[in-house]
């Protein structure tokens, strides 16, 4: 399977995901918890989705359910997952085996990851040079010094200063941004269709978190993906995102555009944690 | 950017440096360079005052704050500590014997409310400790204090039983509210104590430091890296950058017109929740820009400077 540079939509949909009332719960000793219970949202073409709520609301285990990240004791009990990929047709992620091959093309290939927490995201034990080419090797035909090209110049594309010499480098030889940046090259490598970015800024300090946003946005222009933004933070969701969706326990409460949503919220939850904000309560004292 | 120090003034910090030295490698490691953590830094924070410390990660401001409570020892400088009803010291020079009875009028609050309780330990045991280990109070007397505290920070009198692990990151904040104020103490030093809870938790925390400041008359030095929360909370606002402090001023004045080009590029990196105010992505080019003019000035903003 030949990467092509740019995404051209093969596919008719205007949507590259329909979420169609997903349920994931997890069954524990105290009950059933209803992580997500019923969310139903699409991603358009090229578009960024932000899904807002705070912690424990269920925005992780809605992305995580998407790469069928989720573990035992969760569980996707029902819904949708329809991923309507160009390069490989429609799919429902839903039904997938856990071991099938198309889900394992589907993940980090056409449908890639960043995390929170970029030194977890990152194998302590291999240079960062050698787990971006892993990605490469793992998605498309190409060989180890082909890979290591790519991969390379993937590094320069994110703002790594130097990248042959921090090809060889460990994770723990770089800063919090410089981790970062490594996540998402290592993520867009693979030019994927859709990208899911949980959490992308939350560990890093404004300035830094201004350029990595920065870079997401370039990178998202540069090879057509869409982007699902996991945040709570609604500064991000404003300057990010183009539809934004509110999620509180398992449900989605509001969903629209982003003007419409942060200038004029039509749901109770959405207008309080609205309120919250330090700059919205400095202007209603 | 000294101010002049004011009689009145709870805690006056002048000249304030701490240094590492960075060894070279190999059999008799000597000192290579240094790092100017924290590069003579002065500033006052008047009684009932909450001075916010903003600045990047590694600009300095928990070296600034360690030092101030001297969990580390200062390279230079001085930092005067007046209490009501007791002579001013400089709790610089003061050795560990004579601080440990000071200790008790200056607590902190920490960052991460995961690592900075004791998981064996009872919640009931964890703010009643810092009584116990200065004698204040024992046996009911201390129960209590805890209760009372407790229930002031929005807990309740059972939670005592329970063991950190039980409660949410808001609830362990309140906890470490509650050992850090249960000493009645003059300062508290907040290091990034709301960067850990999401926005709704991190209101009602601050909500509630703002209230226990007027009831307990506390002064705050309030270490952060939101400038949303300092903007919001904090009387007074000081920029640490490569260890110093660039810019200082009233929190209103300091937002709607800061003076140095740093302070303005870290406005404008803040993402608004208005999507018609755009943020500028462009920060790390300017910084560059600016750390390049401050070397060509070499009026000392450059990165920290080798010795």
């Amino acid at each position: 399977m030949a990467v092509p540079d740019k995404i051209f939509s093969t596919n008719a949909s205007p949507n590259i995901l329909e979420v169609e009332d997903l349920r994931t719960h997890f069954t524990t000793d105290d009950g059933v918890m209803l992580a997500v219970d019923g969310v139903s949202f699409n991603v358009g073409r090229g578009r960024t989705l932000a899904l807002v709520g705070e912690s424990g609301s269920g925005k992780s285990v809605t992305s995580h359910s998407i790469l069928r990240l989720i573990q035992p004791p969760g569980k996707i009990v029902g819904g949708r997952i329809l991923l309507r990929s160009a390069r490989l047709g429609d799919i429902d992620i839903a039904r997938l085996n856990e071991r099938s091959p198309m889900l394992y093309r589907v993940r980090g290939g056409v449908v890639s990851m960043i995390f929170q927490e970029p030194m977890t995201a990152l194998s302590p034990v291999h240079t960062v040079g050698n787990q971006i080419c892993e990605a490469i090797l793992l998605h498309q035909p190409v060989k180890a010094a082909a890979a290591k090209v790519l991969a390379i110049d993937m590094l320069d594309k994110v703002g790594i200063p130097d990248p042959a010499h921090r090809f060889q480098q460990y994770p723990h030889e770089l800063s919090g941004g410089m981790r970062q940046r490594v996540v998402i090259a290592m993520a867009l490598v693979c030019r994927p269709e859709l990208l899911i970015a949980d959490e992308p800024t939350t560990a890093l300090d404004v300035t830094v978190q201004a350029q990595v946003l920065g870079l997401i946005r370039s990178l998202q222009r540069e090879i057509g993906c869409s982007v699902l933004l996991i945040t709570h933070d609604f500064g991000v969701v404003a300057q990010m995102a183009d539809e934004v969706a509110v999620m509180n326990r398992g449900r989605l409460v509001e969903q629209g555009s982003v003007r419409a949503v942060l200038k004029n919220p039509q749901h109770a939850y959405t207008q309080a944690l609205l309120d919250a904000l330090p700059s919205r309560r400095a202007a209603g004292r | 950017m000294n101010a002049p120090a004011k009689a009145d003034a709870l805690l006056a910090v002048t000249g304030l440096s701490k240094h590492f030295p960075v060894m070279s490698r190999g059999f008799r490691p000597r000192p290579v360079r240094l790092i100017r953590a924290v590069d003579a830094i002065s500033f006052e924070l008047a009684a009932g005052e909450s001075l916010g410390l903003v600045g990047e990660s590694g600009s300095g401001k928990t070296t600034t704050a360690r030092c101030i409570l001297r969990a580390m020892q200062p390279t230079a400088g001085a930092v005067i500590f007046r209490r009501e009803g007791a002579a001013p010291m400089d709790l610089v020079k003061l050795t560990d014997r004579q601080l440990k009875p000071l200790r008790q009028h200056m607590q902190m609050i920490f960052q991460d409310p995961f690592s900075s309780l004791n998981p064996r330990m009872t919640v009931g045991d964890i703010v009643a400790e810092p009584l116990r280990l200065h004698g204040l109070a024992r046996g009911s007397a201390c129960d209590e204090r805890v209760v009372e505290m407790l229930q002031r920070v929005g807990l309740e009198a059972d939670h005592r039983v329970r063991y950190p692990h039980a409660f949410s990151g808001g609830q362990r904040q309140r906890i470490g509210i509650a050992r850090a104020l249960i000493m009645r103490p003059a300062l508290v030093v907040c290091d990034e104590a709301t960067s850990a809870l999401d926005v709704s938790m991190q209101a009602q925390v601050l909500d509630l430091l703002k209230e226990l400041q007027q009831e307990f008359r506390l002064t705050y030095l309030f270490v952060a890296h939101n400038l949303d929360v300092v903007r919001n909370f904090c009387d007074r606002v000081a920029v640490m950058r490569h260890g110093k402090i660039v810019e200082q001023g009233e929190t209103a004045r300091l937002f709607a017109d800061p003076q140095h080009p740093y302070t303005r590029l870290l406005l404008s990196a803040v993402p608004s929740p208005d999507p018609d105010v755009p943020m500028n992505f462009n920060v790390g080019e300017e910084l560059a820009k600016l750390d390049e003019a401050a070397a060509g000035a070499a009026d000392g903003f450059s990165s920290p400077a080798r010795a």
